[in-house]
C-alpha cells in the first residue's frame, strides 16, 4: 500500500535532484555579483526597504494570485463535479454548477473591475 | 436539515446589496458624468430595497438560537441607520482632490474612487446584515471581517491627508490582532463542542441542574471569554478601546460617524449571538464578572477621557467608548419576564443602539457640515473637502445663533445621548437600568448612573457651547451648499428620529426589540433538548411577530 | 373636532408668530391681525360648539396624553374636553372678550418694540386658559393653570427693562407658586382617594359619598374634608384672595390690554371656576363652603377700603377687581354658583371696560396714573369719558345695569341662603357684601368724577408710550388726534380701538338685563356638573325635598322675599354712593380735602395696603430669607467642596489614563494583550471561586 507512495516519493526526489544536477552539468557558468544576490521578486535586496518602488509589479502581481488561486479552487470542483450528478449524488449537479457560476462571476466582476482601472496597463 | 435554497431565501436582502455593491462600483467607474454621479442614489435605493426585502423575508422561525427576530431586528436597524449615514457621507469622495483630477477633462477610471467609497459602504452593511444572521462560527467571523475590512478602506480613500492613511493603518493592524482573538476563542469552542453551528454548540453546553446556569466546560468558557474579547474591539470597549480616539479623529468626519455606529451594531449583534450560545438567560458567573468588568471600565474609562478632552472628534469618541460600556451591562441582565420590556436586558441593548445610532449621528453630522477657521495653517489641516474638519470645543460657540437647524440638533443629540427624559436616550437608559435593576445588579446601576452624570459634564457643555459659547478666535463657519452635500438633512433626520423615538413611537421599537428575543428559552432548569423544543414551538407563531414588528419599526423612523 | 380646534388655534397662531419672528421678521406687524384672527376664530367655534352643547354635555379626546399601567392599577390623563353648559360660558367669555382686547391691543401696542411677542403670549395665554376651563381631568386643568400662570408672568414681566415690572412678574409668580402648591398636593389627594383624575367620575364618587351620608350610613372622610381646604388655596391664589391677593394689585405693571384680559376678566376667574366645577367636592366638608364664602366677603370688603383710598387709576381698578372676585367667591361660598357664574360674566364685560379705558388714558397722557394730577378730561377725549361712564355705572351696580343683576342675585342668594339656615355667619357676610356694595358705587365714582369731571387739569407721564417715536408709522391712518403727543396734550382714541369698547360698554349695560330676564346663566349653570348637584344640596339643607326646583329661592326676610329685598336696598346704596361720590368729588371737592387732611394716617395705612405686604414680609419672607441664608452658607461650604471634589474626579482620574493614548500602536496592541490576558485571568479566578 504504501508501495506507491515510495515510488512518488522516489520519483519527485530524482526529478528535484536530477535537474539540479543537470543545469549544473549543461549550463554555462557565469558567476556575477548581481546573479549572487538574493532572489526577492525583482527587487533589489540591498539598500534601504524604505525607498519607493513602483507598484505596478506588486498589482499585476496580486491580480496574477487572485486568478491563479481560483483556477485551483476549479480543479476540485470538477473533479468531484460527475459524481454529484450520477446516481449515488445528491441530485445537487445544478445547485452546484451554479454555485460555481456565480463564483466565476464574481471573479469576471473582479476581473472587469481591474481591467477599468487600468490595472493591465503597464506604462 | 434546511438546505442551500432555504438559506439562500433567508438572505435575499444580502443578495440585493450584494448586486447593489456592484452596481454602485461599476456606475462609479462609467464613462458617463451622470451615470457616475447616480452612484449615491443607487446605494440609497439599494439600502431601502433591501430593507423592503428584510421585511419582506420575515423572521427565521428556524434560527438555531430562536434569536431569528433579532435577526430581523438588526438588519433594519442597520439599514435605518445606514441610509441616514449615506446622507452624512454622501459627497465625501466627491470632495476629494483625487476624485476632482479623475473628473478632469477626461474621466481617468484609475484615480477615481467613488464608485469604490459606496461599494465599501454598502459591503460593510452588508456585513452586519451577514454577522446578525450567522448561525455558525465561520460565518459569523466571515461576516464579521466582511463589515470591518472595507472600513479600513474607507478611511484611508476619504482623506487628502497622511494622518487619515495613519488611522487606516492603526486600525487595519489593531482589528487584525482583535479578529485573531476572537478566531482563537472561535476555534476553542469548536474544540469544546466539535461543532462550528450555533445549534449544536448550544446543546453541548451543559446546564448546572444546581444553580440553573449554563456550566461550560474550562475550554467552551475560554473560547466565550476570548470571543467576548475580541468582539470588544468592533464596539470600542475595554481592554479593545485604545485605537477609538486617534482613529476616529484621524477619519474623515462622516466616515468617523460611519465607524461609531456600523461597527458597533455589528459587534453586539455579534456579542448576543455568541452569549446565546451559552443563554442570555443562564450566563454563568465568570461571563457575569467579564461582562460587568468590561461594563464598568468601559464606561468609566470612556467618560473620564471624554471629560478631559477639548476635541470634538475625540469627545465623541470617548463617548462612543463610554456608551458601549452601557450597553455591555445590558447584555448580563438577561431577558426578563415574557411580554415585559422593562427587564429584558438584550432588548434594551437593542433598542439603545438605536438610540445611540441617531445622537451620534446627528452630532458627527453637524460637526460635518461645519469647518474651523482656526487652524489656517495650511493644507495638512483641511480633509477630503478642503476644510478643517478637526474641530475643537470653541468652534461651536455661538452656533445656534448662526445656525438654528445646526445648534438644535446639535442640542438634541447632546440631550439624548446625555439621556434627557423626552429624548431617546433617556427611554434607552431607562430600559437598560431597569434591565440591570431587574437583575440584581445594583452596584453596577449606581456606577452606571454616577457615569450617566459624569458623561453629562461634557455633553452639556458643548450644548451649553452651542448657544452662550463665546468664541476666543474665529468659531466655526457652515460649509457651503456644494461642499456640504446632504449632510445637514442627514442631521435633521436623526435630530428628529432622536426626538420622536423618544416619544410614542418608541414604544413600538421598544415592543419589536423585547418581541425580538421572544421566544424566550424555557426555564433555565430543563435540560438542552427540552430548552431547544420549547424554542421552536414557540418560534412557530414568528411570522406574524415578525409582520407586527416590521409594521412597527416602519412606523417608528421616519425613512429618508 | 371642534372642542379641539378651539384652544390649538391659537395655540397655533403662537407658534406662528413666534416663527415668523424668528425666520420673517418684516411680517412681525401681522402679529395682532393672526392673533386676533385666531381668538375671532375660536369665538365662532364655540358659538357653534354651543349651539351644540345645549344643556347636555359633549365629551371629546384630543389624545392620551399620559397613560400607563393596566388594569385597576391604570392611569389615563387624556388631553380630552368635557364641555357642559358652564364651560361654554366659560369660552365664550374668555374668546369673546379676548378677541375684542386682541383687537384693541391691536391699535394700543402699535409701534412697540416688543409687538410680536405680546401677541403670541396672549395668544398662548387663550390656548392654557381654554384647555383650562374645558380639561376633563384634573391634571389637564392644572396644565392650562399653570400655562395661564406662565403667561400672565410673561406678560406682567414684558416691560422687562423696568424694574418695577420684572419685580411684579416675579410676585405674582412666587405668590401663585404658593398656591398651585396646596392645589397640586389637593390633586394628588384627589387620586388618592378616588383612584382617577376624571373630574367627572370624581364629582359622582362624591355625590354619591354625600347622598350616602344624607341617608345616615357612610361617613366623611378625613381626606374628603382635607380635598377641598387644598384646591381652595389654589384657587384663592390665582383669583386673587386673602391672604393671597397681593400680587394682583402690583400685576398692573404689565401693558392695560394684559391687565383688561388676564387680571380682570379671565385668568383671575379660574379660581371661582375651580370651585364651581368641583362644588361637590367642596360640599363634602362641612366647613370649606363657609370659609370660602367668609374669604370672598372680608376680601371684598378689604379691597374695596383700599380702592376707596388709591390714587391709582389702574391701581383702583385693580383692588375693585380683587373686591368683585370677592364676591364671587362670596357666591359659590353659598351654593349661588348662577351667581357667582353670571358676576364673572358682566364683571369680565365691564372690567375689561374699566381697564381699557383707563388704559386709553393712559396711553393719553403718556403713561400718567396718578388721578390726583387729572380733571375734567371729559373735553379731551368724550368717547372715553362716556365709555368709562358706562363701566362705572356697572360696577358701582346701578340699577337695571349689568353689575345690578349680577351682584344682587349674589347678595339676594346669601341671604337667603342664611335665611335658610339661620346662620348669624351668613348674616353677617351678606352685610359686608352690601357695605362693600355702597363703597363700590362710591369709589368707582370717586375716581370717574376726578378725573373727567371738574376744571380741566392734565400732567403729562414721563414714560411717551412709544407711540411718539412711531408716530410717523401709522399718521397715514386719518388719524391725526394720535399723534398729539407731541403737543403734550391727550387725545381721543382712534375708532379701531374704541370700537371693541363699545361693543364691551353695550355688554356692561345690557348683558345683565338680557341674561336675567332669558335666564341664560341660570339654565346653563343648572344643566353643568356644579348645579345638577346644586339643587340636590339645596333640598337637603332646607330638609325640604319638594323645594327650590326651578330656580326660585322663596326665603323671605323682613318678610319680603330676599331678593327683591336685595334689589331695593343694593339700589338705594348704588345710587346713594355714586350721588355722594357726585357731591364730594365734584360739586364741592374742598369736603374731600377736608376729610382726606383729617383722615391722614388712616387714608395712608390704607393706602399702605394695611400693612400687609409689611406683615407678610416679616412673618412669611424673612424667616425664609434667613432660611435660604443657612442652607446657602451649609451649601457654599459643605455640599460644594464635596461637588467640586467629585467634580474633579474625572478630570484627575482622565488626566491619569490619558498618557495611555499615545498614538503608538505597539504600545496600543500592548494595551490591548496585557487587558485580555488580565481579563482572562479575573474569570479564571472567578471560576476557581
Amino acid at each position: 500500500m504504501f508501495g506507491a507512495v515510495g515510488v512518488l516519493l522516489l520519483m519527485a526526489v530524482s526529478f528535484g535532484v536530477g535537474n539540479i544536477v543537470l543545469t549544473h552539468l549543461l549550463g554555462p557558468s557565469r558567476k556575477g555579483e548581481v546573479k549572487g544576490t538574493v532572489y526577492e521578486s525583482g527587487m533589489n535586496p540591498i539598500g534601504s526597504a524604505r525607498r519607493r518602488f513602483n507598484v505596478r509589479f506588486y498589482i499585476v502581481a496580486m491580480t496574477f494570485l487572485l486568478f491563479d488561486v481560483e483556477i485551483v479552487f476549479f480543479y476540485p470542483w470538477a473533479a468531484t463535479f460527475t459524481k454529484l450528478g450520477g446516481p449515488e449524488g445528491d441530485g445537487l449537479a445544478g445547485m452546484f454548477l451554479v454555485r460555481m457560476l456565480f463564483f466565476l462571476l464574481t471573479s469576471v466582476i473582479a476581473f472587469t473591475y481591474a481591467w477599468r482601472k487600468g490595472v493591465f496597463r503597464y506604462d | 436539515m434546511p438546505t442551500i435554497a432555504d438559506k439562500l431565501a433567508g438572505l435575499w436582502p444580502e443578495i440585493v446589496m450584494l448586486l447593489g455593491a456592484v452596481a454602485c462600483l461599476a456606475a462609479g467607474l462609467s464613462a458617463s458624468a451622470r451615470t457616475r454621479r447616480l452612484t449615491p442614489w443607487i446605494a440609497g435605493g439599494t439600502m431601502a430595497l433591501a430593507w423592503i426585502f428584510a421585511l419582506w423575508t420575515g423572521i427565521d422561525a428556524d434560527h438555531p438560537l430562536g434569536l431569528g427576530g433579532v435577526v430581523t431586528y438588526v438588519k433594519c436597524l442597520v439599514l435605518v441607520l445606514g441610509l441616514v449615514l449615506l446622507l452624512v457621507c454622501a459627497g465625501v469622495p466627491e470632495g476629494l482632490k483625487q476624485t476632482a483630477a479623475a473628473e478632469g477633462a477626461r474621466f481617468d477610471p484609475g484615480l477615481s474612487v467613488r464608485g469604490e467609497f459606496y461599494f465599501f459602504f454598502l459591503l460593510s452593511i452588508t456585513g452586519v446584515m451577514l454577522t446578525a444572521g450567522a448561525t455558525d462560527l465561520v460565518w459569523l467571523f466571515l461576516a464579521l471581517e466582511l463589515t470591518s475590512l472595507p472600513t479600513y478602506v474607507m478611511i484611508a480613500m476619504t482623506r487628502d491627508r497622511t494622518v487619515a492613511h495613519e488611522s487606516a493603518v492603526k486600525y487595519f493592524f489593531l482589528g487584525a490582532l482583535s479578529a485573531a482573538m476572537f478566531l482563537y476563542g472561535f476555534a476553542l469552542i469548536y474544540g469544546a463542542t466539535g461543532f462550528t453551528e450555533f445549534g449544536p454548540i448550544r446543546d453541548a453546553v451543559a446546564v448546572s441542574s444546581e444553580t440553573g446556569l449554563s456550566d461550560p466546560s474550562p475550554l467552551m468558557l475560554m473560547g466565550i471569554v476570548l470571543s467576548v474579547l475580541g468582539l470588544c474591539f468592533k464596539v470600542a470597549a475595554v481592554p479593545m478601546h485604545v485605537y477609538t480616539a486617534d482613529v476616529y479623529q484621524g477619519a474623515a468626519t462622516p466616515v468617523t460617524a460611519f465607524l461609531a455606529v456600523v461597527p458597533k451594531v455589528a459587534g453586539f449583534a455579534a456579542l448576543i449571538m455568541v452569549l446565546h450560545l451559552l443563554g442570555l438567560d443562564r450566563l454563568p458567573e465568570p461571563v457575569l464578572y467579564l461582562l460587568g468588568a468590561i461594563g464598568v471600565l468601559t464606561m468609566t474609562v470612556g467618560n473620564v477621557l471624554a471629560f478631559v478632552q477639548t476635541n470634538l472628534k475625540r469627545v465623541m469618541a470617548y463617548s462612543s467608548v463610554a456608551n458601549s460600556g452601557y450597553m455591555m451591562l445590558g447584555l448580563m441582565a438577561g431577558l426578563g419576564v415574557p411580554g415585559n420590556a422593562l427587564g429584558n436586558g438584550p432588548a434594551a441593548v437593542l433598542f439603545f443602539l438605536l438610540a445611540y445610532g441617531f445622537g451620534s449621528i446627528g452630532a458627527f453630522a453637524v460637526i460635518a457640515a461645519l469647518a474651523a477657521q482656526r487652524s489656517p495653517d495650511g493644507a495638512d489641516h483641511t480633509d477630503a473637502t478642503g476644510v478643517a474638519d478637526d474641530l475643537e470645543y470653541d468652534d461651536l460657540a455661538g452656533l445656534w445663533w448662526r445656525s438654528p437647524v445646526l445648534g438644535g440638533v446639535m442640542l438634541v443629540s447632546m440631550l439624548t445621548l446625555v439621556g434627557m427624559p423626552p429624548l431617546s436616550g433617556f427611554m434607552g437608559k431607562f430600559f437598560l437600568i431597569g434591565g440591570v435593576l431587574n437583575a440584581g445588579f445594583y452596584g453596577l446601576v449606581i456606577v452606571l448612573v454616577i457615569n450617566s452624570a459624569i458623561s453629562a459634564g461634557y455633553y452639556l457643555r458643548i450644548a451649553m457651547l452651542t448657544f452662550f459659547g463665546e468664541s476666543s478666535s474665529a468659531p466655526a463657519v457652515i460649509l457651503p451648499e456644494g461642499r456640504r452635500g446632504p449632510r445637514v438633512v442627514g442631521a435633521v433626520i436623526a435630530g428628529i428620529a432622536g426626538l420622536l423615538i423618544g416619544g410614542l413611537p418608541g414604544n413600538s421599537v421598544v415592543r419589536n426589540a423585547r418581541e425580538a428575543f421572544e421566544p424566550v428559552p424555557a426555564p433555565a432548569s430543563a435540560e438542552p433538548e427540552t430548552v431547544q423544543a420549547a424554542a421552536d414551538e414557540s418560534t412557530a407563531s414568528a411570522p406574524a411577530v415578525a409582520r407586527s414588528q416590521a409594521a412597527g419599526l416602519a412606523d417608528a423612523v421616519p425613512t429618508p | 373636532m371642534t372642542p379641539t380646534l378651539i384652544p390649538w388655534i391659537p395655540a397655533l397662531a403662537a407658534a406662528t408668530i413666534g416663527l415668523i419672528s424668528l425666520f420673517r421678521s418684516e411680517w412681525n406687524r401681522f402679529a395682532g391681525a393672526l392673533c386676533a384672527g385666531a381668538i375671532g376664530l375660536s369665538f365662532v367655534l364655540t358659538l357653534w360648539l354651543s349651539s351644540s352643547v345645549g344643556s347636555g354635555v359633549v365629551e371629546s379626546g384630543f389624545y392620551d396624553w399620559i397613560s400607563f399601567g393596566s388594569g385597576d392599577n391604570a392611569f389615563h390623563a387624556g388631553f380630552s374636553w368635557f364641555i357642559d353648559p358652564l364651560t361654554v360660558v366659560m369660552l365664550l367669555v374668555i374668546t369673546g372678550i379676548g378677541g375684542l382686547i386682541a383687537v384693541y391691543a391691536h391699535g394700543y401696542m402699535k409701534g412697540d418694540p416688543g409687538y410680536w411677542r405680546f401677541f403670541a403670549y396672549v395668544a398662548l395665554f387663550i390656548f392654557a386658559m381654554t384647555t383650562l376651563v374645558m380639561a376633563d381631568n384634573l391634571l389637564l386643568l392644572f396644565l392650562g393653570w399653570e400655562g395661564v400662570g406662565l403667561c400672565s408672568y410673561l406678560l406682567i414681566g414684558y416691560y422687562y427693562e423696568k424694574p418695577k415690572a420684572v419685580a411684579a412678574a416675579k410676585k405674582a409668580f412666587i405668590v401663585n407658586r404658593v398656591g398651585d402648591f396646596g392645589f397640586l398636593l389637593g390633586i394628588f389627594l384627589c387620586y388618592q382617594h378616588y383612584g382617577t383624575l376624571q373630574i367627572s367620575t370624581m364629582l359622582e364618587g362624591a355625590r354619591e359619598t354625600l347622598a350616602a351620608v344624607a341617608h345616615g350610613h357612610g361617613a366623611v372622610t378625613a381626606t374628603d374634608v382635607w380635598i377641598p381646604f387644598l384646591l381652595m388655596v389654589g384657587a384663592f391664589g390665582k383669583s386673587a384672595q386673602l391672604p393671597l391677593y397681593m400680587w394682583l394689585p402690583d400685576a398692573m405693571a404689565g401693558p392695560t390690554p394684559v391687565s383688561a384680559l388676564v387680571h380682570a376678566a379671565t385668568m383671575v376667574t379660574a379660581g371661582v371656576y375651580l370651585i364651581a366645577r368641583c362644588l361637590p367636592l367642596f360640599e363634602l366638608s362641612p366647613y370649606a363652603l363657609p370659609t370660602v364664602a367668609t374669604v370672598g366677603a372680608v376680601t371684598a370688603l378689604f379691597a374695596a377700603t383700599i380702592a376707596l383710598v388709591s390714587n391709582d387709576l389702574k391701581g383702583v381698578f385693580a383692588y375693585s377687581t380683587v373686591s368683585q372676585l370677592g364676591y364671587m367667591f362670596l357666591g359659590v361660598g353659598c351654593l349661588s354658583t348662577d351667581g357667582a357664574v353670571f358676576h364673572l360674566v358682566t364683571h369680565a364685560f365691564f372690567k375689561a371696560l374699566l381697564f381699557l379705558t383707563a388704559g386709553s388714558v393712559m396711553h393719553a397722557l403718556a403713561g400718567q396714573l396718578n388721578i390726583q394730577t387729572m380733571g375734567g378730561l371729559r373735553h379731551k377725549m368724550p368717547v372715553t369719558c362716556w365709555l368709562m361712564f358706562a363701566g362705572c355705572l356697572a360696577l358701582a351696580g346701578v340699577p337695571l345695569t349689568a353689575g345690578f343683576f349680577s351682584k344682587d342675585l349674589i347678595l339676594g342668594d346669601a341671604l337667603a341662603y342664611a335665611v335658610d339656615h339661620g346662620s348669624v355667619l351668613f348674616f353677617a357676610l351678606t352685610f359686608l357684601g352690601v357695605v362693600t356694595a355702597f363703597l363700590t358705587a362710591f369709589y368707582t365714582f370717586r375716581l370717574w368724577f376726578t378725573v373727567f369731571m371738574g376744571e380741566e387739569k392734565f400732567e403729562m407721564g414721563d414714560e411717551h408710550h412709544a407711540a411718539d417715536d412711531h408716530a410717523g408709522d401709522h399718521a397715514d391712518e386719518a388719524d391725526a388726534a394720535h399723534d398729539d403727543h407731541a403737543h403734550d396734550a391727550p387725545h381721543e382714541m382712534p375708532w379701531s380701538m374704541n370700537g371693541p369698547l363699545v361693543v364691551l360698554a353695550a355688554g356692561a349695560l345690557l348683558a345683565g338685563l338680557v341674561l336675567h330676564f332669558t335666564g341664560g346663566i341660570e339654565h346653563a349653570v343648572q344643566h353643568s356638573t356644579a348645579a345638577v348637584f346644586v339643587d340636590a344640596a339645596h333640598s337637603q339643607h332646607a330638609g325640604d325635598p319638594a323645594g327650590d326646583h326651578g330656580g326660585e329661592h322663596h326665603a323671605y326676610f323682613l318678610g319680603v322675599d330676599a331678593h327683591v329685598f336685595m334689589q331695593v336696598l343694593s339700589s338705594i346704596l348704588a345710587v346713594a354712593g355714586v350721588v355722594l361720590a357726585a357731591f364730594v368729588f365734584w360739586m364741592k371737592r374742598e369736603i374731600a380735602d377736608k376729610a382726606a387732611a383729617r383722615f391722614d394716617k388712616l387714608i395712608r395705612f390704607a393706602r399702605h395696603e394695611y400693612c400687609i405686604n409689611e406683615i407678610c414680609d416679616a412673618a412669611v419672607v424673612l424667616p425664609l430669607r434667613r432660611l435660604g441664608a443657612l442652607f446657602y452658607a451649609v451649601d457654599r461650604l459643605i455640599i460644594n467642596s464635596v461637588m467640586d471634589l467629585m467634580g474633579g474626579l474625572p478630570r484627575w482620574l482622565g488626566m491619569g489614563v490619558r498618557p495611555a493614548q499615545n498614538g503608538r500602536i505597539q504600545s496600543y496592541g500592548l494595551t490591548m494583550v496585557l487587558g485580555v490576558a488580565l481579563l482572562a485571568v479575573l474569570v479564571l479566578v472567578a471560576t476557581g471561586g
